[in-house]
């Protein structure tokens, strides 16, 4: 009885974690970029950045708001990581009133950040995401409104960055106390905001697929660190937990500015936009930490007292699903 | 005479009209899961009774806690899925309101309940307000997958706040309970009230 109860567990274990890794698969969150920049009384410039190279290919286009055209042919660009379209768009009475629409976006769990830079000076930051994936152009955003879009993204990066998220919770799994938690997710966060820092502003990069492949095996890296320290067994990762956070947290942090860099940014908003986007990540990151810290207290006081098949199950989750995204996103690269 | 039970009688019968599916389904855009959680915290209507049960499971000790904690999105999920699968939303409207106001009662009065009745009173919530979630989301052509995220944060809001009361140790801070749990009875009053002057 108990061998098939032992059977079931473990079969719902892996098909947990499928559901979770193909979930995951599914969410790209690389955002899309639309830029009108107003050269002309009624004539905009246009480019617009559509994400490619992940794992899923996001099909979304921008429409064009009625009463405007192409006054010049657009132009395609393939570059690494999105396809470029530059044209000039010609708009009868302005973009005052009109509604702009991403089409295809609804069906997405990315978003699409339209910048509009008029002529007189204002700037027009919109966020649109699956849910809103239309906007009446026409009203100025103030800096606070910009600024949340950023700091949105960045909540919504880690959210849905289901492999970050398992890996902070591999590194909760395996620290002993308080401090080496404080140390751990210090160098985690120290790490990865570096990266982020270099590769938004461009002085180094990181292909996606292959960065994807190595953010998995960091997590594939977990696994056995975990099951040792349920053992009760030591390792160099068990001793200096934080000195793994800090080396494959520079590995992250590579992934996290793939959300900001896929939009090629104009430069002077790249530092009001990195350091949002990186608090809204560290924000997401907190809750999640002070969840887990919540849940596992909550669990202590209730005295629940888990079967040792559901203890280690954390831990074979991890380096399960870690093994998977490894040979998923290594298959990806051939 | 003859006015009061017919009075009685006809409240008791709109009581009984099976609800309109409906619930705060929202579009995260960050998919089904995240939509199901934002759902939970949305919804005054699940989101109270679920705290009032982790309440009442918190002040019968760790076992009932322990016991309400697993039953609720247990029975929440398959309520869930049983009312997605069938997709009408056969109960009736007053099930919020008589939630609100049986677990209020019984947190406001901290009577001590034996641990086999606190998890059958989170089974028969979970199962009737899930299939509520699960009829709304059907009708809606959602996502099941939603009654995850839903479950999921079920959990999570039990977990702490049945926790938080075990924990409890001042008879102040029981008391404080024990008031919360008033408002919550008068909450399912003022809803049963409206539900049966047919405001809802």
């Amino acid at each position: 009885m108990r061998r098939y109860l032992r059977t079931l567990l473990r079969a719902a274990g892996l098909a947990l974690a499928s559901a979770i890794a193909g979930a995951a698969c599914a969410h790209e969150m690389r955002p899309g970029y639309l830029e009108l920049r107003e050269a002309e009384p009624a004539t905009y410039a246009l480019l617009w950045k559509r994400p490619t190279g992940g794992e899923v290919e996001i099909q979304i286009a921008p429409v064009i708001p009625d009463g405007c055209s192409f006054a010049t042919r657009d132009r395609q660009q393939l570059t690494p990581g999105a396809v470029l379209v530059r044209g000039t768009l010609s708009c009868s009475g302005g973009l005052a009133g009109k509604t702009l629409r991403i089409d295809g976006l609804d069906i997405t769990v990315t978003d699409v950040l339209v910048r509009i830079q008029h002529a007189d000076g204002r700037l027009e930051n919109h966020l649109l995401r699956p849910a809103t994936p239309s906007v009446t152009l026409g009203a100025a955003t103030s800096g606070l409104e910009r600024a949340r879009s950023y700091l949105q993204l960045g909540v919504q990066h880690i959210l849905l960055g289901v492999d970050h998220l398992l890996f902070v919770l591999g590194l909760l799994l395996i620290v002993s106390d308080r401090w080496m938690l404080v140390k751990t997710i210090t160098a985690f966060t120290l790490a990865h905001s570096i990266t982020l820092a270099i590769a938004t502003l461009g002085y180094a990069s990181a292909p996606l697929l292959p960065l994807n492949a190595a953010i998995a095996l960091s997590i594939l890296f977990l696994g056995p660190e975990i099951v040792r320290a349920w053992r009760g067994e030591t390792s160099f990762t068990i001793r200096h937990p934080w000195v793994v956070a800090f080396a494959f947290g520079l590995l992250h942090g590579f992934g996290f500015a793939s959300g900001l860099t896929a939009m090629g940014l104009p430069r002077a908003e790249i530092p009001l936009a990195l350091l949002l986007f990186n608090v809204g990540v560290e924000l997401g990151q907190i809750a999640f930490v002070v969840l887990v810290i919540l849940l596992e207290r909550a669990f202590r006081t209730l005295e629940i007292h888990w079967p040792r098949l559901i203890e280690a199950l954390p831990g074979y989750t991890v380096g399960s699903l870690g093994a998977y995204w490894t040979i998923q996103r290594t298959a990806l690269l051939f | 005479m003859m006015r009061r039970p017919l009075a009685a009688i006809a409240g008791a019968a709109l009581l009984l009209v099976p609800g309109i599916a409906h619930a705060h389904l929202l579009n995260t855009g960050l998919g089904p899961v995240y939509d199901g959680i934002s759902h939970l915290f949305l919804s005054v209507e699940d989101l109270l009774p679920v705290a009032a049960m982790a309440l009442l499971a918190g002040l019968n000790g760790p076992v009932a806690g322990r016991r309400a904690l697993f039953a609720l999105p247990a029975a929440w999920l398959a309520g869930g899925f049983a009312g997605y699968l069938v997709a009408v939303a056969i109960l009736p409207t007053g099930i919020t309101a008589l939630s609100l106001l049986v677990l209020g009662i019984l947190t406001a009065a901290d009577r001590r309940i034996r641990p086999a009745i606190v998890t059958a009173l989170a089974a028969a919530l979970g199962l009737l307000h899930g299939w509520l979630n699960g009829a709304a989301i059907a009708t809606a052509g959602r996502e099941a997958m939603e009654l995850i995220g839903i479950a999921g944060a079920i959990l999570v809001v039990a977990a702490l706040v049945s926790a938080l009361v075990v924990s409890l140790r001042l008879s102040w801070a029981r008391i404080a309970v024990r008031v919360a749990g008033s408002w919550i009875a008068a909450t399912g009053l003022l809803l049963l009230g409206w539900t049966l002057s047919g405001r809802l």
